[in-house]
Order: structure tokens, then sequence, then C-alpha cells
């Protein structure tokens, strides 16, 4: 089966993170597969089609297993493509649309999500951020030109310094930012008034997994009874930890967070470099969403509002993953 | 060994409170000889007290030692001794202050030492003497340990804190200050230093360690301080706040990093926070193993008294000036 080139450089690009941030690699994976259904040239009989496009989803899904929002953009796409009937063009036209359609949401989402957030945000306030989320810069900077934000707060994160990246979208709105060392973030918390972070995946009891740090913030802002908001769009929701699944946290080369040098140098010390950690959902105040402000309780109505079909397909399986392939028999 | 890569990260080893206090004590020794005039004393004292006052306002130890030696200097004065015997007294207080903060801390250390038990997993932040000690003892009666220390940025000498550990012989997992609470359920205990500990058992110590306190009792770790009692604040007696000095991007970048970020790029930099007492379990002290709440306790015993009759520093300061004037 003939993969066009452009959507294995599509495929490379996410494992090898060139493509990086959850929005980013949803709309890669959309992308990916609207090409795939414009290049394809094999037989023109529908289930050759459904055939090669079941295998394209697997094979970017496989690109990147952690993250959530690359299944979940593909099985925005795939659902679509599976309820649909017609024939190779009709179908070809189905794909198409609708990763335009989830490209275009995902695009809205942001913006939703600032507006609707930053109604959240009381006037005056200072805001503290960890990492970079383009939904929580988009939350402060709405908020900002509402003129309701005084000063924020962004911690450097280590060891990406994604903290920077915020520095510079939030100065370039004009917004004041400071930015502080992650060991300062108690230091601080008693001027804070809202933490807004962003999210990696959201599990089903509305636990949050996001870059390391994340769950000391909101405990340190829990103890000085700050709100935390967390900025999420709806993709980044993961249906496979409704039935259990752990959300797998990646452990990252040491060399992130010192040279190589430094490590060849020190071999009775090990660096451990994990990439995310999980914020309890008592931690969170609430979960700011395209559709909505939602308590993290209320996540699982999300999950089956929006992926009721992947989760009655995991559930099924009774495994983490859908194959697209196996699902062809039916 | 990629020092050019550490320089860009911000690396910038800082004193602990120990090496800073006998670094004091060996610049006054330098400094109150060959003076021939109650004048240059007093002056040379008032630049000490400036330089400590400006440098680390903070290192209770420090104010503790110029304390009494501005005391000494009074009683001399008081006492119409010559200059000569004066700078005799002060020379012979500071050498009883190098002794004794270097065998009170190895006291401290080895009281601490014995909560470290077969078969635990300690986390440390920063970098402190007496806490270094401690493991060495740990070490000569071969417990097994294992150890965790954050990178502890600003400064990131948590890096050479895990490099001390391994040469002493134990196993070392550094990670960085964001992933405490990602570890936290594997370790056993929370081992740290102080700047100082204030009468009402607070310990102000490098940033993160209030971060790091707050975690633990989250997950029912418990935290020992390591802080002999020449680190207890007197001052705060008096409603003093402890200072707690600030930098700004020196301390997590180099300048050639800077200039990569925007022009109105702005860091707050704190070096120090103050943890409060119900997240800190024991203080190990040279006279014992004390919780932060019996502080009081302890300072009655060691000054005979509470409160402890002992002049703000500030004050003596003043009262010296006006009597050289």
């Amino acid at each position: 089966m003939k993969v066009p080139d452009k959507v294995l450089e599509i495929a490379e690009a996410i494992r090898s993170m060139r493509i990086r941030g959850a929005g980013r690699i949803a709309r890669a994976a959309a992308e990916a597969l609207k090409i795939a259904a414009l290049e394809y040239s094999g037989p023109l009989d529908e289930k050759s089609f459904r055939k090669y496009m079941a295998h394209i989803a697997d094979l970017i899904i496989s690109t990147r297993p952690t993250a959530v929002s690359l299944p979940n953009a593909v099985y925005y796409v795939m659902y679509r493509l599976l309820t649909s009937h017609g024939d190779v063009n009709e179908l070809r036209e189905v794909v198409i649309n609708t990763a335009d359609r989830f490209i275009q949401e995902s695009i809205d989402a942001v913006r939703k999500i600032g507006e609707i957030g930053a109604r959240r945000i009381k006037n005056n306030s200072v805001i503290l951020t960890h990492c970079h989320s383009t939904a929580a810069v988009s939350v402060i900077t709405t908020a900002y030109r509402m003129g309701k934000v005084v000063k924020v707060y962004s911690t450097e994160t280590r060891p990406f310094f994604q903290g920077r990246i915020t520095a510079r979208y939030l100065l370039e709105a004009g917004v004041p930012v400071i930015q502080i060392p992650d060991s300062a973030v108690r230091y601080v918390m008693h001027e804070v008034d809202h933490v807004v972070v962003g999210a990696d995946t959201i599990a089903s009891n509305g636990a949050v997994v996001n870059k390391i740090g994340t769950s000391q913030v909101a405990l340190a802002a829990h103890e000085a009874r700050v709100r935390v908001f967390v900025a999420a769009e709806t993709y980044k929701f993961s249906p496979s930890t409704v039935i259990g699944e752990l959300v797998p946290i990646e452990m990252r080369p040491p060399e992130e967070i010192v040279p190589r040098e430094w490590i060849e140098s020190h071999q009775g010390i090990e660096v451990l470099n994990p990439a995310f950690d999980v914020t309890p959902p008592e931690y969170i105040d609430a979960i700011i969403t395209e559709i909505g402000v939602i308590p993290p309780q209320a996540a699982i109505l999300v999950l089956m509002d929006r992926m009721g079909w992947a989760l009655s397909k995991l559930k099924q399986g009774e495994i983490g993953k859908i194959f697209f392939e196996e699902t062809l028999e039916e | 060994m990629g020092m050019e890569y550490l320089r860009k990260l911000g690396f910038y080893l800082m004193d602990t409170g120990t090496e800073y206090t006998l670094k004091i004590i060996n610049e006054a020794r330098k400094k109150f000889t060959n003076i021939t005039d109650y004048k240059t004393l007093f002056r040379f004292y008032e630049e000490i007290v400036e330089e400590v006052n400006h440098e680390r306002p903070a290192s209770a130890q420090t104010i503790n030692m110029l304390r009494d030696l501005g005391k000494t200097i009074l009683d001399g004065i008081y006492e119409n001794l010559s200059i000569g015997k004066i700078l005799e007294k002060i020379i012979s207080s500071l050498d009883f202050w190098e002794r004794r903060i270097i065998e009170e801390c190895n006291e401290a250390a080895h009281i601490a030492s014995r909560r470290l038990v077969d078969g635990d997993v300690i986390l440390t932040h920063s970098r402190s003497t007496c806490v270094l000690k401690a493991i060495e003892y740990a070490k000569k009666e071969d417990k097994r340990l294992i150890f965790y220390t954050t990178e502890s940025r600003p400064g990131m000498e948590g890096l050479v804190t895990a490099e001390k550990i391994s040469s002493i012989g134990y196993p070392v997992k550094l990670i960085v200050d964001s992933a405490v609470r990602y570890f936290m359920k594997d370790i056993d205990k929370v081992l740290v230093g102080a700047e100082a500990v204030a009468v009402n058992g607070a310990v102000v110590s490098k940033v993160g360690t209030s971060l790091i306190s707050l975690i633990a009792n989250e997950a029912r770790v418990r935290v020992f301080v390591v802080a002999p009692i020449t680190k207890f604040d007197i001052e705060t007696l008096f409603g003093e706040l402890v200072e707690l000095p600030e930098s700004d991007w020196r301390r997590l970048m180099s300048p050639d990093v800077l200039a990569s970020l925007p022009e109105n790029y702005i860091a707050r930099v704190p070096m120090f926070d103050v943890t409060p007492p119900q997240y800190i379990d024991g203080i190990a002290t040279e006279r014992g193993l004390f919780a932060p709440q019996a502080i009081p306790v302890v300072l009655k015993d060691v000054y005979g008294k509470w409160p402890p009759e002992v002049p703000e520093l500030d004050e003596l300061v003043k009262k010296i000036r006006v009597i050289v004037r």
C-alpha cells in the first residue's frame, strides 16, 4: 500500500517532535489524513479506500503513543468515514471536509477558550502560568485586553524553558510578565489571584496531565486558596482512561537537563527527566474548554458527549488503542 | 566539562550558610590586625556589618557572630581596655566562633544522621555543609541510603551536591525542581539545611525549600532541617522580619541568553524562602533534635532566660558609633 511522501513527512515530524504541542500535533494529523485522501491512487472501490485510510490512521497514531490529541484527531475524522457511505470520490470528500472542519474547530477552540476563560478572571488580577500553552495564553491575553490583568508570573519551566516562549508571546501582546524560577512558585503564590495552565491530556476522572511541575503549582495554589484553571480543548480528553488505562508519562533524555559531558563524568548520578505529571482533580477549580467551563469531575460527560464512538470501541476491544485496520471486518 | 553550557543555565555556586560565616570570620581576622585607634576599629566593624547586611541579610549565624563581636568591642570600650587588648579579645572571639561553627555543625549533622535508617530514600535541596556532613556520618555507619537531589535553580548548586553525595559513596538521582511532587511518593525523608531559623520555628532556606516541604507534607513524608543553634535568628524575637534578598536574570542565564530574549524581559529571582513550622518535623541541632515549636525552650536553655537578653545588632552598632565619636 503506497503511503504518500507528504504523509510520511508529517508522521516523521510528529515522531521527532519537530511538530510539538497538542494542538499542532492534532491539526497535523488531520492534515495528513486529508493529504492521504487527496493523493489516494489505489483501486477505485470503496473497500480498498477504507483499507488504505485505516492503514494511514494507524500509522499516524503510532508516531506519538503518549499524545492524546493525536488519536483524538484521527478518531474525529475516521469516525465520519466509518459512518459514511458512497463511492471512493464521495468518501474522499468526507475525509477532506471532516479534516478541514477539525482543523478549523481546533483553531476556533483557542479563541473560544480565551473568551470563555477571560470571563472567569477577576479585575486587577495577578496570574501565574506554567510552561507554554496556547490556550492558557489565549485566556490571559483576552483577559488583559479586557483590562483585568495587572501582572503575570511565568515560570521558566525547566528543562526546556517553555516559560520563555510564554513570556515572549505575552510581552508581544503587551502583558506585563515576570519570569520566575520553578522553585519560586510558593514564594510568589500569596500575590497570585489565579493560576491558568494548559493541559496535555485530561483523564476521565478530571485529573490533568501536563508539563512536569504543574501538579506542584496547583498544590501551592490550593494551599494559598488560589483558583486553578486549566485551559484545554476537548480533544485533550482521553477516551482510553475511561477503561482504566493509565496515561503513560514519558521519560525524556537526561541531556535535556545537563550536558552529556557532565553525565559522562558523573557515572554515579542518574539524571531523571519525566516530561509530565498528574494534577489530581481536587486541586483544579475548573477546566475551560471551547464548549464551556466544566468542573474536572464532569470530564466524563465531555468524553461521553464528544468521544462516545471511540469509547464504545475501546470498551468493546478492551484495549487502550483503536486499530482502524481491525475495524474493517464489520 | 560542559562549563559553557552550565554558564548558559546560570550556574553559580553560592557559599553555604556555614561557608559564608567562616568566610566573614576570615575576612574579619585579616581586617582586625594592625589597628591603632578605636575609630578605625569601629569603621572596619561597621563595614563588615554592612557587607553582610547587603550580601546575606538572612544569614542568622553571621549576624549572631557579628553581634557577639560587637559586644566584645563595646565591653572593651566600657572597660577602657587598650586597643591592643581589644584586638586580642576580638581575635580570640573569632577563633572561638570558627571552632564552634565547625564543631556544632558536625554535632548537629551527627544527630541528624541518626534519623537516617537503612533503606531510606532521602531528598535534599540546594547545598548545605551540615547536610553533607550528616550524609558522611551515615556512610561511616554503613547505612544503605539512596539520594535524590534537585538541581536547585537559581544557581544549580544541586549539581555540586549530587557530585559530593556520589563521592561519599551513595547512589544519587538528579531531578529538576519541578519534578519534586512527581517523585515524592518514592521518598522517605526530606533533609535540608537552613540559612536561619526564626524563633517561631519557621525555617529560612534556599528558595524552593518551602514548596518541597509543602509537597512532603501532602505526601506525609517527614522533613528534617539540620541547623546548629547559632543559626537561630534572635532578631526575629523583636518582631524583625527576616530580610530575603532577591536577584535577577543573572542567576538564571548568561548575558548571551538574555540577548536572545525580548528586550523587556524581566525575571524575579528570590534566593531564599520561608518554610512554616507546621511543615517541619524536626530541627537537628548540636543539643538534640527538636520540634520547631520547641525553639523557645531550646533558647531558654542556651541563654538561661526567656526571652534571651541579647541586644539587637543595629542597636549595638549605634551604641558603639556614639561612643567612638
